[in-house]
């Protein structure tokens, strides 16, 4: 009992240090550090917010904070989806040179992303209050359910997406199409209401069109639609579990093609 | 009496082809590459049967490319056999390639922290042996500065210091290792032996024959993947030499 304690600390160890890594490196040499995480979403909302406010006036109200509350937990899915095509590969050596489980790799990239999304929180909260709305308790109870469900959703797909690369290195270069596609085909930029009705059931097979909308109804308006929330956790398990088997599947022969 | 190490029947195939095709060929020429992989592959290893006891030192030898090192591999974990089941009951410690994944932009004190979680030992255990670890390698100050602006030398000396402080209870070596200088080398080398001798479990690849003479117990002598030889050192060693002249 003692030495299954002591492996799953290790374990649970060696997920904080390779989640730190990564996180470290990316503004190792950087003079801001941290706080780009911090100053990239809120020059981000400049840019939105003079551009819709100035140049292209869409009829909507508010549509800057429309378009942020779903592009911030969106920029955590697609960053996610493209750093981790290269978790596997990128780390041949350690791969090949030491025993450990290989998911942790693609699971620390997703961590790693994850704080860009918690430092665009107390922005959305800003933003929430500027236009009067102002964060509710909910915030406290959704939020970690949606970043449980989009955490599962992210890494089923990474799963698949890090494993293929392995095989087909121009599964890179497909990433960046499907991110694209995935990005129109979510409501992101439009309210999932404008989508024609005949179209409507398809939007099921996409894992982040209940998802996103869960995000933003909370971040707007408070609110609580438990049947998107719902629909969102049975989608995001359907892809974890796909994405195992395909890495299970196919990582018996990775040693072979990296 | 119960064994650390049991490889069963163990059969390893590499795909002869190692440049992959890419997305386009694979699909257009599915059926051909059904119909080639088939064919095109050899055996690295064939019909693989041996136990490794407590406390013992085995030693592998033989030509290049005889699959010694596929077969440390496989012991590790790090590739699985294609037929055959290997069972292994200690923690192991590789001394395959020092070094593996330290990323040059982390410094010495950072890399050591996490290759020592990934050679077995808890982030707590590692804090504590990180004073050992330095005063083993010498590095001075470089400890804190990133792993790039090191010297060749002082690399291995790093690598090789949190190896060996991560209580190995089963090593693997490919190799003797020369690490660093005449004074580290030495160093390096006799706290291997100290370890070995000492009753860890060891498998040491080797084509230094009298060192494989002089701290095995056992040796394994494999050829084109097979055992060709098992038994007492001096006996397999000379076997082998024999054979080679």
């Amino acid at each position: 009992m003692n030495a299954m304690n002591r492996e799953f600390e290790r374990k649970k160890d060696l997920l904080w240090l390779l989640t730190k890594k990564e996180i470290t490196l990316k503004y190792k040499r950087t003079v801001l550090g941290i706080f780009w995480s911090l100053l990239n979403p809120i020059l981000l909302a400049l840019v939105l917010f003079i551009a819709f406010k100035i140049f292209m006036r869409i009829p909507m109200e508010n549509y800057t904070f429309f378009l942020l509350s779903a592009l911030f937990p969106w920029n955590w899915f697609s960053a996610s989806v493209t750093i981790s095509a290269g978790a596997l590969i990128g780390n041949v050596n350690l791969i090949k040179r030491v025993h450990f489980p290989r998911y942790f790799l693609v699971i620390a990239t997703i961590l790693a992303q994850l704080v860009n999304l918690i430092f665009t929180l107390p922005i959305i909260a800003g933003i929430s209050c500027f236009y009067g709305v102002g964060p509710g308790v909910s915030w406290l109870l959704i939020i970690p359910i949606l970043i449980i469900i989009q955490f599962t959703v992210t890494t089923g797909i990474c799963l698949a997406i890090s494993m293929i690369n392995a095989y087909f290195r121009d599964m890179e270069y497909i990433i960046g199409i499907i991110i694209n596609m995935l990005f129109w085909m979510t409501p992101i930029v439009y309210p999932l209401n404008i989508v024609p009705e005949a179209y409507k059931t398809y939007l099921v097979l996409n894992p982040l069109t209940y998802l996103i909308t869960a995000w933003r109804d909370l971040f707007m308006s408070n609110l609580i639609d438990w049947k998107n929330i719902g629909i969102s956790f049975v989608s995001s398990l359907v892809f974890f579990l796909m994405g195992i088997a395909i890495f299970q599947k196919l990582g018996k022969r990775l040693d072979e093609v990296i | 009496m119960s064994y650390i190490v049991e490889v069963r029947d163990v059969w390893k195939k590499f795909p002869f082809k190692r440049e992959r095709p890419g997305f386009k060929e694979f699909i257009v020429n599915l059926p051909k590459f059904v119909k080639r992989n088939q064919n095109s592959h050899f055996w690295a290893l064939k019909e693989i049967n041996f136990n490794v006891k407590q406390g013992e030192c085995l030693g592998v030898i033989g030509k290049n490319g005889g699959g010694k090192s596929t077969l440390l591999s496989l012991i590790l974990g790090t590739i699985y056999p294609t037929k055959g089941d290997i069972r292994v009951s200690q923690k192991m410690t590789p001394l395959l390639e020092l070094g593996a994944g330290f990323h040059p932009d982390l410094t010495g004190r950072e890399n050591a922290l996490i290759n020592g979680v990934l050679l077995g030992l808890t982030r707590e255990e590692v804090a504590e042996r990180l004073q050992a670890i330095e005063a083993f390698a010498e590095i001075g100050e470089f400890m804190d500065m990133p792993i790039r602006t090191y010297s060749t030398g002082m690399y291995l000396r790093i690598a090789f210091s949190i190896a060996i402080h991560t209580d190995p209870k089963l090593l693997l070596i490919d190799e003797i290792l020369s690490v660093g200088d005449e004074g580290f080398q030495k160093k390096s080398r006799e706290a291997l032996i100290r370890l070995i001798k000492g009753g860890v479990t060891t498998l040491l690849v080797s084509h230094n024959l009298s060192v494989i003479k002089e701290i095995c117990n056992r040796v394994i002598w494999l050829d084109e993947g097979e055992i060709k030889a098992e038994g007492e050192s001096s006996k397999v060693v000379e076997e082998y030499l024999k054979h080679s002249l």
